[in-house]
């Protein structure tokens, strides 16, 4: 499973162009699986089981990452830019990017020598920010990049010990662990969707669940771990190393309280999200229609949004065990 | 262009910081290829390679190979590192970037960043010990890791849109690339004067190995070869020189008026491009205390025009290397200042 994470982290697909990461998906799973692509371009996986069942289960992680979009090219040859999904811009200020055709270029900043004691402790404001791919002028910049293109800060995936850093741990890990679930599990039949537009309003999953008309739905995502040493333990949400962590409550939903009861005392790894804070497709799954009852199945990481996140990879492999548990439990009508 | 393309992206991969040398022994076993003579120094990272000219007067080019850095100042139970930076650093750049940490083995780690929901854009960046490393470590990190180990930038330099590239530690691995280049192509001819390539230590903490390399030297004129700013959105063209068009040659109180003056004449003649920068006194390089070691040294400046600064992510255009080598070049076949 952690090379299909290393290969999906290093795809390059920001939200509405996530081609490459859907190929790669279909070239893992097909021979496993009925494949449909919709209009929007959710990739809907039917894996038929050894049991049918009466209530319809779909698994959700979505494949789009967070990035950039190029709005406009100065005449100097720099190019302005809008993020696609939130993206602070701590995380932003002198990085090296990569632009969707290949090339290369760097968020420019002004060197520590010329700007002034009260400048250099406040950040820029994004919209201030520009990527710099040593053109000379806007003619150049062109023949390389036009504007619409989209980028990405480039990262390299590097594993230390049961850590993994790499950009687009979110949602990669929930692609990753979808992809060992079709090769893998095949009790109970389910849905899995993996699915477009996540970072820019939870988009993909509002018609592919529409479509589906699930019973029950489990979300896989990543969620921020602030397990780090200046936060107070009140503010760390989960902690990497604890196993995936179950949600009650975020800013897009009410979780279902049987799941996540259920879920929270079963053997696997895992810890309660705790916080109210962020949201993700259950935001729109658990609303579909005449509603959807919804788990979600987070994996803590931290720095999440930036190219540097870092996951633990035994909350992944919790993440997946508990997938199992939940389809197979949910199947059994156990809750 | 490529040789010298390849010469400084091989000196960029590696580091010189603090007791890490890599860096300087790549430099220092490039320069022996050339000179029969390299001398590294006992007491620091610094080193210099020696042509034999016609007439005993020494002319010293200078460049630095120490970069930007941080030591590590605390190691917690967690494995998060607290550092200080050696060199200045603008500490907004931090937050999500991945370095190299130089201990009993070198780890990779990444500057914490600030999760989404503790965020609140009030963050003030004045403190650089708020910004921790997360070695990913756990408790580990104590027994590999000790205070006072140095941690440098990781990325690797890349090729931009044609001769322009990025990369971390340019400042002023370009000034030895220039060193490296001359020395190449300078081995085998008459020289009419001494030339020392002097490749030194410890600049970005105050110009501390230049100091002790000239008083070594001795040398009668001397000229740096550094970075300067390069125009930028957020740079004017009064704060600097335009990338691409060439070496700055220094114009400032403190720099030697005949060196300045032959440089401008050579780089003007032979129709090299070249672009003047002119301070009001001290410039921030090496030239600073070259020119006041010992009893004096004559000294100019030629610096090579550089974006983002002190980041992992300058750049600078090859052909402002190559171009500060051919008007250093016809300076030093033409005898430096020794007649003037």
């Amino acid at each position: 499973m952690f090379d299909t994470l290393r290969d999906l982290c290093c795809l390059d697909a920001t939200s509405g162009n996530e081609t490459s990461v859907r190929e790669y998906i279909i070239s893992k799973v097909k021979d496993y699986c009925n494949i449909k692509t919709d209009n929007l371009g959710n990739l809907i996986c039917f894996r038929k089981g050894k049991n049918p069942t009466e209530r319809k289960i779909m698994l959700d992680a979505h494949m789009d990452e967070v990035g950039l979009i190029i709005k406009a090219i100065t005449p100097d040859g720099f190019l302005k830019f809008a993020t696609v999904g939130g993206i602070d811009t701590s995380v932003l200020m002198c990085r090296r990017v990569k632009i969707e055709n290949g090339i290369y270029g760097v968020i420019g900043c002004k060197p520590i020598h010329l700007s002034g004691d009260e400048e250099r402790k406040h950040l820029p404001k994004t919209e201030n920010l520009y990527i710099d791919i040593g053109a000379e002028n806007r003619n150049q910049a062109e023949e390389f990049v036009s504007v619409g293109d989209r980028a990405v800060i480039v990262s390299e995936y590097t594993e230390i010990g049961d850590k993994i850093i790499s950009k687009a741990l979110d949602d990669r890990i929930g692609c990753a662990v979808l992809i060992d679930l079709i090769k893998n599990y095949d009790e109970y039949d389910y849905y899995a969707v993996f699915s477009v537009q996540e970072e820019v309003g939870c988009r993909g999953s509002k018609t592919a669940t529409f479509a589906l008309e699930p019973d029950s739905a489990i979300v896989i995502e990543g969620t921020t771990a602030a397990d780090i040493s200046c936060v107070p333990s009140d503010k760390q949400v989960c902690a990497l190393g604890n196993g995936v962590a179950v949600s009650f409550m975020d800013r897009a939903t009410v979780y279902d309280r049987e799941y996540y009861n259920f879920a929270l005392n079963s053997e696997i790894a895992c810890q309660p999200k705790r916080a109210v804070a962020g949201g993700n497709n259950a935001g729109v799954i658990h609303l579909s229609k005449t509603g959807v009852r919804t788990l979600a199945l987070s994996v803590p990481c931290r720095y999440i949004h930036s190219a540097s996140s870092v996951a633990d990879k035994n909350d992944i492999l919790s993440a997946a065990h508990m997938a199992r548990f939940m389809i197979k439990s949910i199947a059994e009508k156990k809750v | 262009m490529k040789d010298i393309k390849d010469m400084l992206f091989s000196l960029c991969t590696c580091c010189t910081a603090g007791k890490v040398r890599e860096a300087s022994d790549v430099a220092a076993e490039e320069m022996r290829k050339y000179c029969e003579t390299v001398v590294k120094s006992e007491n620091n990272m610094s080193f210099y390679g020696v042509l034999k000219g016609k007439k005993d007067y020494t002319l010293m080019l200078d460049a630095h190979i120490d970069e930007v850095s941080f030591v590590v100042t605390d190691i917690d139970e967690n494995g998060f590192l607290t550092v200080s930076n050696a060199g200045g650093i603008d500490i907004r750049t931090l937050p999500s970037k991945c370095v190299l940490i130089h201990g009993k083995e070198r780890t990779k780690g990444v500057f914490i960043s600030t999760p989404p929901h503790l965020s609140s854009g009030e963050t003030e960046y004045d403190d650089i010990s708020a910004v921790k490393i997360d070695t990913c470590l756990g408790a580990k990190a104590k027994d590999l890791i000790s205070l006072g180990d140095i941690v440098t930038y990781d990325v690797e330099p890349k090729q931009l849109i044609d001769t322009r590239v990025t990369g971390k530690s340019l400042d002023d691995r370009a000034g030895v690339t220039v060193l490296l280049e001359l020395a190449k192509r300078l081995k085998d001819k008459e020289l009419p004067i001494n030339v020392v390539f002097s490749v030194v230590d410890g600049e970005e903490l105050g110009m501390r190995g230049a100091q002790v390399a000239t008083f070594g030297i001795s040398p009668d004129e001397a000229v740096a070869i550094d970075v300067s700013f390069a125009v930028a959105p957020d740079v004017s063209a009064e704060e600097g020189g335009y990338i691409s068009k060439g070496g700055m040659i220094g114009v400032s109180p403190i720099l030697d008026r005949e060196i300045t003056n032959k440089l401008n004449t050579i780089a003007f003649d032979k129709k090299i491009n070249y672009q003047n920068e002119v301070m009001g006194g001290k410039t921030g390089t090496d030239s600073d205390v070259i020119s006041l070691s010992a009893k004096g040294v004559r000294t100019g400046l030629v610096s090579i025009p550089l974006r983002n600064m002190h980041t992992d992510c300058e750049i600078i255009d090859l052909a402002d290397i190559k171009s500060t080598c051919d008007i250093l070049e016809e300076y030093i076949l033409s005898g430096g200042i020794m007649n003037v």
